[in-house]
């Protein structure tokens, strides 16, 4: 009961102080904000790249141009504005006078030679109007000489492709499927690169305002660090969701516009088992890295000095990408096998297994296992280094000394 | 050493051949005392002579080596029904939250009820001018501000036990008398009280027991008296001319032109002393009997700078 109500209380007095601070929201804010700038920076950007593109495209300036390799059709050409003329020395030299906008010079082999284009500076950004309007020419001709228009979009390869792949005899998800498993990776990569450093220093801040001993004979230290991990928790949870909600509103309002990948929110495929066992991951995966983060805490002085620690830990959860290849392609190589089941690099490992379905139920279950298992024992160690360690107010505590408390411990 | 056992029943500190070693170091050796139930007991010793250690053992912070150290008849835990006010030697408070939040935060920890620590809070800041700053960060209080709200957690849902580790370390004079005005109060209500300090003449004035601990042992144990018997027992202190002649019945501690100090021999009658000097000459001006002060005492087991002793 009293345990309760001083849980209760650790975690109110925890969560409250860590959502009040100006640092988490920053923290928080900027995510959305970063998305934001740059989805309407790129909003824009699309917007008036393809004004640009459309507008070049269109673009009507008088030019002349030279054609060995016999493809351009002459009243196409008329119709852009262009004419025919058999030197090309003549055309540079039309361009250098100022007598027509620009001058193109198709080669014998357009398929392996470069098409020339000379023109009148117009600036950097509406230069590119003259290649595209020599490029545009070059297939309008080509697409005339096939039997149908309908044959340039073959060749042109712009056709719809629906796969479908089975998995014992059932229709498997593809891509929509790894989807969400894949979220799971997104929120422990944002709980531990937000909530790392808190983590790390939680535990360093009682004994950097030295009230480790008053708050030490008050709460037991057990009661304390869970408080502490789980408004750590929470306050992740609300970051979540601080910054899910507005890029889900921004992408239901103006997704179109924004050139997203089309996403049918509705295809998205959430199946039981990759669900549960990322879920089980995260859960497992953020248990041992706080474990971890407030031994780190516990055995160091300052925040500064735990501070150097954060490198290392995001260092752990980034090196399975250097063998993503492998990941995804042949789980059983070594280096997978190693990162699948060595602890800190198992959660990241694991969630991108079970997202492209590599991961066995077997596998799984001895990695979660694994996990739970670990993470438990260094929260245990936690608790124990903080409450003997955390006296230490000046100094490291030696691997020697802990090893020493928890041999008195036991 | 004469150790004096309690013979209280009723022991709200207990701590019996307690044995506390740091890599092979023993920084406490068979220590042995207890506190009875609303008694103010001193506990005394030089820098470094382990106070803190066994402080911070008994409350379950360290893992003695051996011995029993308990508290309310059982090792201390938070929560397993002792009501402990702590106010330990290196102190300090969440300085980046507010002084009403921390208080409040402490009080709900020691039992008490949201509204009831934020009240009981409120009224303490009145008392000591600090409500006008309760929302106020802790780090923006001056140190002796901070000093009285870190009284005030100390003392919340009246405590059973006061554990005061040099309380007046670095407090300023108002606190001070702040902090025994408290202290008088706790004593009053019949809090038990253990106090770790250097100002001896708080000891005296305060202290029903005493224990001296001195390289990690009890050089002495009992009341005031009973060490001040110990250490010289009655003195005479009188101002005298001429040489003091040698005497069954005392001994010349101390010289300083006509003022002198001699330790009263047990049984010998001061009034005897007084007759015997006198007809051997000495021309007494002055004659006063007392006990030797903790001071002293103090300065004779751990000497002046070193902490070594002088006999």
């Amino acid at each position: 009961m009293t345990s309760h109500h001083n849980l209760r209380t650790v975690f109110t007095f925890e969560l409250h102080r860590t959502v009040v601070k100006r640092r988490f929201w920053v923290a928080t804010l900027i995510v959305p904000v970063l998305i934001v700038t740059v989805f309407s920076l790129s909003y824009v950007s699309n917007r008036s790249a393809h004004r640009a593109q459309s507008a070049q495209r269109h673009a009507s300036f008088s030019f002349a141009y030279t054609d060995a390799s016999g493809v351009i059709n002459e009243s196409i050409a008329t119709r852009l504005g262009g004419v025919r003329i058999s030197s090309t020395s003549a055309g540079i030299a039309a361009v250098k006078h100022d007598r027509i906008a620009a001058f193109f010079a198709y080669p014998a082999k357009p398929a392996i030679e470069p098409i020339k284009v000379y023109g009148a500076d117009v600036g950097v950004f509406n230069n590119g109007k003259y290649a595209a309007v020599a490029t545009q020419l070059l297939t309008a001709s080509a697409a005339a000489t096939l039997a149908t228009p309908v044959i340039g979009v073959y060749v042109r390869g712009a056709v719809h492709v629906t796969t479908t792949t089975y998995v014992n005899g059932v229709a498997s998800p593809g891509l929509n499927g790894l989807i969400a498993p894949l979220l799971y990776l997104l929120v422990f990569y944002l709980l531990i690169a937000l909530l790392g450093n808190q983590m790390l220093t939680s535990t360093v801040e009682e004994k950097e305002n030295r009230v480790t001993e008053m708050i030490l004979t008050t709460v037991d230290a057990r009661t304390l660090i869970v408080g502490k991990i789980l408004s750590l928790f929470s306050a992740g949870v609300l970051q979540m969701l601080v910054f899910t909600i507005p890029v889900v509103i921004g992408y239901a309002v103006a997704g179109s516009a924004l050139s997203l990948p089309s996403i049918d929110v509705s295809s998205l495929v959430f199946a039981l088992r990759p669900m549960v066992i990322g879920a089980l991951l995260l859960l497992g995966g953020f248990t041992l890295f706080t474990g971890t983060l407030i031994t780190i805490g516990a055995m160091m002085p300052t925040a500064r000095d735990a501070g150097g620690f954060f490198g290392a830990v995001l260092g752990a959860i980034f090196i399975p990408f250097y063998a993503l290849r492998l990941i995804m392609s042949h789980p059983n190589a070594l280096i997978v096998q190693v990162f699948t089941y060595f602890p800190f690099t198992a959660p990241v490992t694991d969630l991108l297994r079970n997202a492209f379905g590599s991961l066995s139920t077997l596998t799984a279950a001895a990695v979660l296992t694994e996990l739970f298992v670990i993470g438990a024992v260094v929260i245990r160690l936690a608790i124990r280094l903080f409450q003997f360690g955390s006296i230490e107010y000046t100094r490291k505590l030696s691997i020697t000394t802990a090893v020493a408390l928890l041999r008195r411990e036991r | 050493m004469s150790e004096h056992r309690t013979t209280a029943v009723d022991e709200v500190v207990q701590i019996e051949h307690f044995t506390m070693a740091f890599d092979r170091h023993t920084v406490i050796g068979d220590l042995s005392f207890s506190i009875g139930r609303g008694e103010t007991f001193g506990f005394l010793g030089s820098n470094g002579s382990g106070k803190t250690t066994t402080i911070r053992a008994l409350l379950g912070i360290y893992r003695a080596t051996s011995g029993t150290l308990l508290i309310n008849g059982r090792p201390f835990a938070p929560g397993n029904g002792t009501q402990l006010g702590y106010l330990p030697e290196e102190r300090g408070l969440y300085k980046k939250e507010s002084v009403i939040d921390v208080m409040t935060y402490f009080g709900r920890l020691k039992g008490m009820a949201h509204d009831q620590a934020r009240r009981w809070s409120m009224d303490y800041l009145e008392r000591v001018d600090l409500a006008e700053h309760s929302s106020a960060r802790l780090d923006r209080l001056s140190s002796g501000q901070q000093q009285k709200v870190q009284l005030g957690v100390t003392i919340m849902n009246r405590p059973d036990l006061l554990i005061l580790d040099e309380p007046t370390k670095g407090f300023d004079p108002v606190n001070r008398r702040l902090l025994f005005e408290l202290l008088d109060e706790q004593k009053r209500q019949g809090t038990t009280v253990m106090l770790v300090t250097h100002q001896m003449d708080e000891v005296e004035r305060l202290c029903d027991r005493i224990v001296l601990l001195k390289n990690g042992r009890a050089e002495a144990y009992g009341t005031v008296t009973d060490v001040q018997d110990r250490y010289g027992g009655l003195t005479i202190r009188l101002r005298a001319t001429g040489p003091i002649p040698v005497s069954p019945q005392y001994t010349e501690m101390r010289r300083d032109g006509d003022d002198v100090e001699l330790a009263v021999a047990d049984g010998a009658d001061p009034a005897a002393i007084l007759r015997h000097l006198v007809e051997s000459g000495v021309s007494v001006s002055q004659f006063t009997t007392g006990r030797r002060s903790l001071d002293e005492i103090f300065l004779e087991v751990y000497g002046v700078d070193r902490g070594e002793p002088t006999r």
